[in-house]
């Protein structure tokens, strides 16, 4: 059973398109159609407005915080083509960085894992997708784009996680960490793609969905050293993609539902993949033993509560 | 004989039994082609005898799908038409028509042909088996060429100016080809959602092209730039046809015929302004099939539109001067701006300043002026300037543009703001530097610029509206086409309106939108869409002055009523909900274990916290672990030497990883791998004895006792890679065997040691999660690789024999302790506590009972230590 901690009545003034909570599970930030985005105290079951922003004069579509060990950041997309970096500074929310160097909307934003850097990657439906790092020295940003990632447009990215258990540990030197993302976008393709030097190169193309890829995510390993990837599209089917060396990579459709999908989301365990979309509904699926996947618990909305089944142990 | 002269239309031909559906208007403006199923006519124009028609009749199952005269004056007299699956090739000359070529390639029904723009003997036709083939009429038993289009080709269309582009329409999308590079198409056009059914290359830019759709727009598209379209052009039906009118920006669409909506009109269009036909060309009974402009004659000022309805009339309409006007073709004056446009070729000598005024002049020709609250006083292309008055928030400005010459290439516009304008100088400062801006964004891409920045100047007015006026700051802008409306939505995902997202440890995010009825099962007739274009649409077939947002899309899809105000309605509503119980880890638990003491008591004291929680398998677990360390409770033989002891915990924390119970594997791993990092340390110590001397080596670690001691030796202890606790009883070979086997079995244990390392850094990231930063670090003190070197601010000491600095508490280069209490003058190992003003310090304890009574510094250096530290860190 999932139980209910808290309802919001954000108050936005039309759809919300994202929300989430912060790392330490205290504060929630949503964004909507109305252009704003608003943080709410969410600790102990409180809701309290804690901030609404606004700067960008479209819808805003996704936002991401960032890790605490950089301070209280949370980054914005929107259809007005910017994406913008905010910060809390002394309890006030600020613009901390705009960036506005897409051609079109701008569909997607996620922070990198910590141990990377303070780096921040953005797709966007002028096709590029773009890498945003932030340089401690001079105080500045530095941006490197990928034209061209995605024909038409990108409507996703996500990271891969930065702590893999890779056979690198053992010599005691600092681990050089590969730092690679997954993207999805119109031309029906999941892509891979790993920093090579300066460089973001393209490492795999994945090709199965036969329609747009809605959204991608790169699984947090679970133990075993293996990649994970989930990846949802229009075509209504969520696929997931799995490897042992991110150079092959296995797809199994996972299911097919009745409408699109446009959204998945993997726990911190990575077991557990939420899935959403245009039917109005949350599931959420597990792997059991076989490795089938099974849809252990269905949010029916207005009800409010998610039925499942007991924890598999 | 009764030729029905009207004003506008003159009958050409009615002839009933013709059952024509394709109709062609040869180059010289003189014959037309018609052909059906049942015969193909020819019809002299110039002849006003209704009835004078040459008829051949064509027995055939096969309606005739398209039909087309060669556009090149000296082979004026071929024609081609389509036949199901083959192209027929016809020559008119002398009153007969004879059949030339019979094409045969395609495998389905041809859909479209079009006979190249300049070269006569090459033809193209498209078909529903995917090819499209380029023929050669010097060989006509293959095709010259063959494009492999994957997807069923509707329409294909030559460009009008460069002779190896092609344009094919596949349902939704435009496909341009080169036909010397046939084995891709060299872009791709996304450009409706809805099929296309027709294709145009504007008459006089080689980029421009006109699609028009099922979905009523037409769109028009540049190819330089094909990811938006550049304008789209709405309509209340579904558009068969949309063609270019030979002069001026003007464009002739038809409805689709199957609708047969009783709409037998044809619409021009003036493509600058599209909210409104500039005329509607009203008079056949039925549907128009087919219609084609006529070749103007040398000295006429009219053009002549030929149209083939199913009314089965022919007819033929004058587009008077004015009508031309309409669509920006000055008759009157065309002459005249040729004669400037010669003048200044002549005048400056230099042919490329002349050339570079058309783009600008195209550019202020395509402006479209009907941007909100903004009213263009002047455009004068010769000056290369532009003048607009911008009324907004009791604004009133008035913009000077002034384009030099190489503009748009890299050099943006000048912008000034004129006089008369109600804005102070900070602001029209704001405005300049926003429009610049703008402005150099575009054209650094060579792209023009006006258009956007016009929009640009008046949302940055409106912006400036003073903070009272609240009721304006929510617009939804974007779908209202104000500053963003020139993207292509359809390249935009469709926004979500649901989502669950799993953020920090256990915590699940759903957000949906809210029925607004209570029906929560209102079948959803169609999935979807998948692009925003699809609200733009759903908007522009409704009225024109109210937003669509994607709430009322779906309130429009379950049929409410949208009387309503949207924002009001709805509710927007967010659940956080706590999936911990999903999960294995359990913060409680988290809270509650302890890692630090004797490996049996940690198991014993945790074994005990999970049952007061009720984690009976989690009992279990501890319990074993306990008796794998604590041999005594088992009667048999020591656990731990027991070769299965060691495999126990591994599969133990296996399992535990596999089912994703990071937490009972992370802890498993590090109460069991206390010995490790150990373990690793003397590895690497072993490789640096050098593995020619690890006889000795191993030498060396017996010399603890020889193999038939009674006590273990000291190393051997710490050898072992888990087990804290070594029997004391009896030894025998085995201690030997351990220490025989030990190169070999490091490379297997670190293998495992490695995912080891990741559990207990996937718990530590868990534990700060959850705020439990105190069993975070105990944690992270079981793991082997150094946690990351601190970053920041760190407090380094001079040492004081050396005066060098020292990181930690004794110096690099003297080997001496680096800092000496001030209080007992004794070197401080531990925690020590100094001032950052005057340097001073020492033990803690020791510097503690000192500030308790005084608040000088113990040396007597006079300095206040409490109170400027204090003000240092309000710094």
């Amino acid at each position: 059973m999932v139980s209910i901690l808290n309802t919001i009545d954000t108050g936005h003034e039309d759809m919300i398109h994202d929300a989430e909570v912060d790392y330490y599970g205290l504060r929630l930030a949503t964004c909507s159609s109305d252009n704003s985005i608003k943080i709410y105290d969410i600790k102990n079951g409180a809701h309290m407005l804690l901030e609404d922003l606004k700067g960008h004069f479209g819808p805003v579509w996704q936002i991401a915080w960032g890790h605490p060990k950089f301070g209280n950041l949370l980054a914005s997309c929107s259809y007005d083509r910017k994406v913008i970096i905010w910060k809390e500074q002394q309890g006030k929310w600020s613009k901390y960085y705009e960036y506005a160097n897409h051609d079109s909307s701008v569909n997607s934003v996620q922070f990198a894992p910590p141990a990377y850097g303070l780096i921040l990657a953005c797709g966007s439906s002028d096709g590029c997708i773009s890498v945003l790092t932030y340089q401690s020295e001079t105080n500045t940003w530095e941006a490197k784009k990928i034209q061209n990632a995605h024909a038409i447009g990108c409507n996703a990215i996500s990271w891969s996680p930065s702590i893999t258990p890779e056979p690198a540990f053992d010599n005691h030197q600092p681990q050089t960490l590969t730092k690679r993302l997954v993207s999805g976008g119109c031309d029906n393709l999941v892509k891979i793609w790993r920093e090579d030097g300066d460089r973001w190169v393209e490492e795999s193309k994945l090709e199965v969905h036969s329609d747009w890829v809605r959204d991608v995510a790169w699984a947090p390993s679970i133990g075993l050293s293996r990649h994970i990837i989930a990846s949802c599209s229009q075509d209504r089917r969520v696929i997931i993609w799995t490897s042992e060396d991110c150079q092959t990579w296995n797809s199994s459709v996972m299911h097919t539902f009745d409408d699109v999908v446009w959204n998945v989301s993997w726990s911190l365990n990575g077991n557990i993949l939420a899935v959403s979309g245009g039917d109005n509904k949350v599931t959420l699926w597990k792997q059991n033993l076989e490795g089938n996947w099974q849809c252990i618990s269905d949010v029916v909305k207005g009800q409010g509560q998610i039925s499942g089944d007991q924890r598999a142990l | 004989m009764a030729v029905r002269w009207s004003s506008e239309f003159y009958t050409a031909m009615e002839h009933k039994d013709l059952q024509a559906n394709a109709m062609a208007v040869d180059n010289t403006g003189t014959y037309v082609l018609l052909a059906g199923r049942r015969y193909i006519a020819i019809k002299n124009l110039d002849d006003t005898d209704l009835e004078n028609v040459r008829k051949f009749p064509r027995q055939s199952k096969y309606d005739v799908s398209a039909a087309e005269w060669n556009p090149i004056s000296h082979q004026s007299e071929l024609c081609v038409i389509s036949s199901n699956q083959r192209l027929e090739v016809l020559t008119w000359r002398l009153g007969e028509l004879t059949q030339m070529h019979s094409l045969r390639a395609h495998t389905r029904v041809i859909t479209d042909l079009n006979w190249h723009q300049s070269n006569p003997n090459l033809l193209a036709s498209c078909s529903v088996d995917t090819f499209i083939h380029i023929w050669d009429m010097r060989d006509p038993r293959r095709p010259a060429s063959s494009l492999s289009a994957i997807a069923e080709a509707s329409q294909v269309r030559w460009n009008r100016i460069s002779s190896n582009l092609l344009a094919t329409a596949h349902d939704g999308d435009v496909k341009l080809w080169d036909q010397r590079k046939g084995s891709a198409p060299v872009q791709y056009i996304a450009a409706h959602l809805s099929k296309i059914y027709g294709l145009d290359w504007s008459q006089q830019s080689e980029t421009q092209l006109a699609t028009s759709s099922q979905d009523n727009t037409i769109k028009f598209f540049d190819t330089n730039n094909p990811r938006k379209a550049e304008f789209v052009l709405t309509t209340n039906a579904p558009v068969w046809r949309a063609r270019y009118t030979p002069f001026g920006n003007g464009l002739v669409t038809v409805v689709v015929p199957q609708l047969r909506r009783g709409e037998n009109s044809l619409f021009l269009w003036n493509t600058t302004s599209r909210a409104t036909p500039v005329h509607t060309f009203v008079g056949h009974r039925d549907v128009v099939l087919e219609f084609e402009w006529r070749k103007q004659r040398p000295g006429e000022n009219d053009f002549q539109l030929v149209t083939w309805s199913k009314d089965q009339t022919l007819l033929v309409w004058r587009i008077e001067p004015f009508l031309q006007k309409l669509c920006g073709h000055d008759p009157d004056n065309h002459g005249k701006a040729e004669r400037m446009h010669n003048e200044i070729t002549d005048v400056s000598s230099e042919k490329k300043v002349a050339s570079k005024i058309q783009p600008l002049q195209q550019e202020f020709s395509l402006l479209n002026v009907q941007i909100p609250n903004l009213e263009v006083l002047k455009m004068d292309a010769i000056r290369r300037s532009c003048t607009v008055l911008a009324n907004t928030n009791n604004f009133s400005v008035i913009l000077n543009v002034t384009f030099p010459n190489s503009y748009p290439n890299g050099v943006p516009p000048i912008f000034q703001i004129g006089e008369g304008s109600s804005v102070d100088e900070t602001i029209a400062g704001k405005l300049i530097q926003t429009l610049t801006t703008t402005a150099q964004q575009r054209v650094s891409k060579n792209r023009t610029c006006l258009e956007p920045c016009l929009r640009q100047f008046v949302v940055t007015l409106e912006q400036l509206v003073d903070p009272s006026d609240g009721s304006r700051h929510h617009q939804p802008v974007y779908l209202e086409s104000d500053v963003l409306g020139s993207f292509n939505d359809a390249c935009i995902p469709f926004p979500r309106t649901s989502g669950a997202k799993f953020c920090s440890v256990s915590v699940l995010v759903c957000f949906t939108r809210q029925s607004p009825a209570r029906r929560a099962s209102v079948k959803i007739d169609s999935t979807t869409p998948r692009a925003l274009s699809a609200l733009g649409n759903a908007f522009n077939s409704r009225r024109a002055n109210e937003y669509m947002t994607v709430y009322s899309y779906y309130l429009q899809k379950q049929r409410s009523r949208i009387k309503q105000n949207n924002r009001v309605l709805q509710k927007t509503v967010i659940t956080v909900y706590d999936a911990a119980d999903l999960f294995s880890v359990n913060k409680q638990l988290a809270e509650k274990y302890i890692l630090d003491g004797d490996t049996s008591k940690i198991c014993r004291h945790n074994a005990l916290m999970a049952e007061s929680i009720g984690r009976w398998d989690l009992v279990q677990a501890w319990s074993l672990a306990r008796l794998i360390v604590n041999p005594q409770q088992v009667e048999q033989e020591d656990m731990l030497e027991h070769p299965f002891g060691n495999q126990l915990i591994q599969s133990l924390i296996n399992f535990y990883a596999t089912h994703s119970d990071l937490q009972m594997a992370a802890m498993l791993c590090c109460v069991f791998g206390k010995g490790e990092d150990e373990n690793v340390r003397r590895k690497s110590f072993l490789k640096y004895l050098s593995s020619g001397q690890l006889a000795s080596g191993k030498k060396w670690l017996k010399s603890g006792g020889s193999p038939y001691h009674t006590i273990p030796p000291a190393d051997v202890v710490a050898d072992g890679w888990v087990f804290p606790l070594l029997r004391t009883t009896r030894s025998n070979s085995l201690d030997n065997l351990r220490m025989e086997e030990l190169p070999q079995l490091i490379p297997q244990r670190t293998s495992t040691s490695t995912l080891y390392e990741y559990y207990k850094l996937a718990y530590a990231e868990i534990l700060h999660r959850w705020g439990l930063l105190y069993n975070r670090a105990e944690v992270l003190k079981y793991l082997s690789a150094p946690g990351e070197i601190h970053k920041g601010v760190e407090f380094l000491t001079d040492c004081q024999k050396c005066k060098q600095p020292a990181r930690g508490s004794s110096c690099l280069n003297c080997k001496q302790l680096s800092l000496e209490c001030v209080v007992c003058h004794i070197s401080v190992r531990g925690s020590a506590n100094c001032c950052l003003v005057c340097g001073h310090g020492g033990h803690t304890k020791h510097m503690q009972q000192w500030f308790e009574e005084n608040n000088v510094c113990p040396t007597g250096c006079g300095c206040k230590c409490l109170l400027e530290t204090i003000g240092m860190f309000n710094f």
